[in-house]
């Protein structure tokens, strides 16, 4: 079981809870862990703005900073582990912009990485070419209406990342779709 | 130890002044305020009622959302007028229940394949719509400032928030038609803002009861590459794009159902492509609110169109679908 996905699904009691998170905070790991899964989801969100250049950036920088060649004392290692704390930040930043990149069509072309535009295209999967063996279908819980589709649909629409799951109640509303006039 | 589980996040933050927004203070306004709001949604603890009307019709719901010390996002909607339903949200698992028909519909959405859905990242909202802050109202006893988002085309409703003016939140939201007519609102008409994490209160009061209700899931298959149906539009929409590609499962259909999603940045239409049903389906257009949705019969397939959008976008996408590449064929 996955300890830190349990925290945030707050499935952890209080005492578990505060044992991970002081395990977080001991080890760089899983902070990278716990700051990649927060990356991820603050943009999906949207809180966060990535810049492309952002990791190459951050790397320029890293590599003009001098290298401390001093003995080591406590505040060198202060030092090694803000350094490499940022090294991990950068790495998670990558994959985060690399998710944002492959998969938002909004982005200016000029920004894409040509890899993800001129990747090679993937071969169909060729479980989903068969054509599914014709099933009676069981009675769709909602007699039969197409609120199926349209809680497939939710999760992918911006008013899903605005409204929450305000807009779900589509979804559930007894009431049966009307027949356009 | 702790300043440097901050570090990624300031440094985002300093990232997040490179991002160019639209020309114009107004936009500029429209656009920070909606980015406030979105991230207002999610970090907020908040519950109340509130209202969803669509034509002459009105459901009364209650909302609770929570963030745990961790960050977990939970949400509880449940109806208060009419057959009991409620839809909770546990991160990344979405649950209806429908004590009516005794079912369970489970909805496991999958972070990595979400697409960014969000409004301030997309240059599609201040190109298809013309973003204006534009007066301020009174909601649910809150203040609150209305932005209003008027399509640039007929291809798209126009759009109006009432974001209470501290938190952010969105208090009334609006889809409105070429006659300027309202064909959906959600309004809250009583809101709490704060409150204490409590685990119980985002939880269904029909979770020991539905132990032996029939459950459906849907669930999008996870794979490491996008999904290629083959299916691509003949002719572009103007404003819209491609938003991600999937093979799914639809809870209650049987076999896979290819799903593909367009956007402008704030409306999303999803074409659904499966296997021509035992019974040949009719073709019809329906709506619920102001989602329209369209089925039709394409050589051997079922075709449902359905989005946020006027019926004659979401038929127009329909009837440009084409079957470019089979994907049965060996490449």
């Amino acid at each position: 079981m996955d300890r830190i996905s349990a925290l945030i699904d707050g499935e952890l009691d209080e005492r578990q809870a505060r044992e991970e998170f002081s395990r977080i905070k001991q080890n760089d790991e899983l902070r990278e862990r716990w700051d990649t899964f927060h990356l991820i989801r603050d943009t999906m969100r949207g809180e966060c703005h990535l810049s492309t250049r952002l990791g190459v950036r951050l790397s320029e920088s890293l590599a003009q900073e001098p290298t401390v060649l001093a003995p080591h004392r406590n505040a060198a290692k202060h030092a090694r582990t803000y350094v490499l704390s940022i090294a991990a930040s950068v790495a998670a930043v990558g994959v985060v912009a690399w998710v944002a990149l492959s998969t938002n069509p909004f982005n200016p072309p000029g920004n894409m990485p040509q890899q993800v535009a001129k990747g090679p295209v993937p071969a169909a999967i060729p479980v989903s070419t068969v054509h599914p063996p014709v099933v009676v279908v069981p009675n769709l819980p909602s007699g039969g209406n197409m609120n199926e589709y349209l809680l497939a649909h939710q999760e992918f629409s911006p008013s899903t990342a605005i409204q929450g799951v305000v807009p779900y109640i589509r979804t559930v509303s007894t009431d049966q779709p009307l027949q356009n006039r | 130890m702790r300043r440097a589980a901050v570090w990624p996040f300031v440094v985002l933050g300093l990232a997040a002044t490179n991002v160019p927004l639209a020309s114009g203070d107004d936009t500029h306004g429209g656009v920070a305020l909606l980015t406030k709001m979105v991230g207002a949604s999610h970090h907020f603890n908040y519950s109340g009622t509130f209202v969803y009307q669509h034509g002459l019709r009105s459901q009364t719901s209650r909302i609770v959302h929570y963030v745990n010390s961790a960050g977990g996002e939970f949400e509880k909607l449940e109806t208060l007028d009419g057959p009991a339903r409620e839809v909770i949200r546990n991160n990344d698992q979405l649950t209806c229940y429908l004590p009516d028909t005794r079912t369970v519909i489970i909805e496991q959405r999958d972070t990595r394949q979400l697409p960014l859905l969000l409004p301030e990242r997309m240059g599609g909202i201040t190109e298809n719509y013309i973003v204006q802050k534009a007066r301020t109202d009174r909601v649910a006893g809150y203040e609150c400032d209305v932005i209003a988002l008027e399509p640039k085309d007929k291809l798209r409703y126009g759009r109006d928030f009432c974001i209470e003016t501290r938190s952010g939140l969105p208090l009334r939201s609006r889809i409105i038609n070429e006659r300027n007519e309202a064909v959906e609102s959600f309004a809250f008409t009583q809101l709490t803002i704060g409150g204490k994490f409590n685990r119980d209160k985002v939880k269904s009061k029909f979770a020991a009861r539905s132990r032996n209700w029939r459950i459906d899931r849907s669930a999008l298959n996870v794979m490491e590459t996008p999904a290629v149906s083959g299916w691509v539009l003949g002719s572009q929409l103007p404003g819209f794009r491609k938003l991600t590609e999937v093979k799914r499962s639809i809870a209650g259909h049987a076999g896979t159902v290819s799903h593909i999603v367009y956007s402008d940045g704030l409306a999303a239409v999803s074409v659904f492509i499966e296997a021509m049903p035992k019974q040949r389906p009719a073709q019809k257009l329906v709506h619920q609110g102001a989602v329209n949705i369209y089925t039709r019969m394409r050589d051997d397939y079922m075709v449902t169109v359905l989005g946020e959008a006027p019926a004659a976008t979401v038929m127009q996408i329909a009837n440009s679908l084409q079957l470019k590449s089979d994907p049965a064929a060996p490449r």
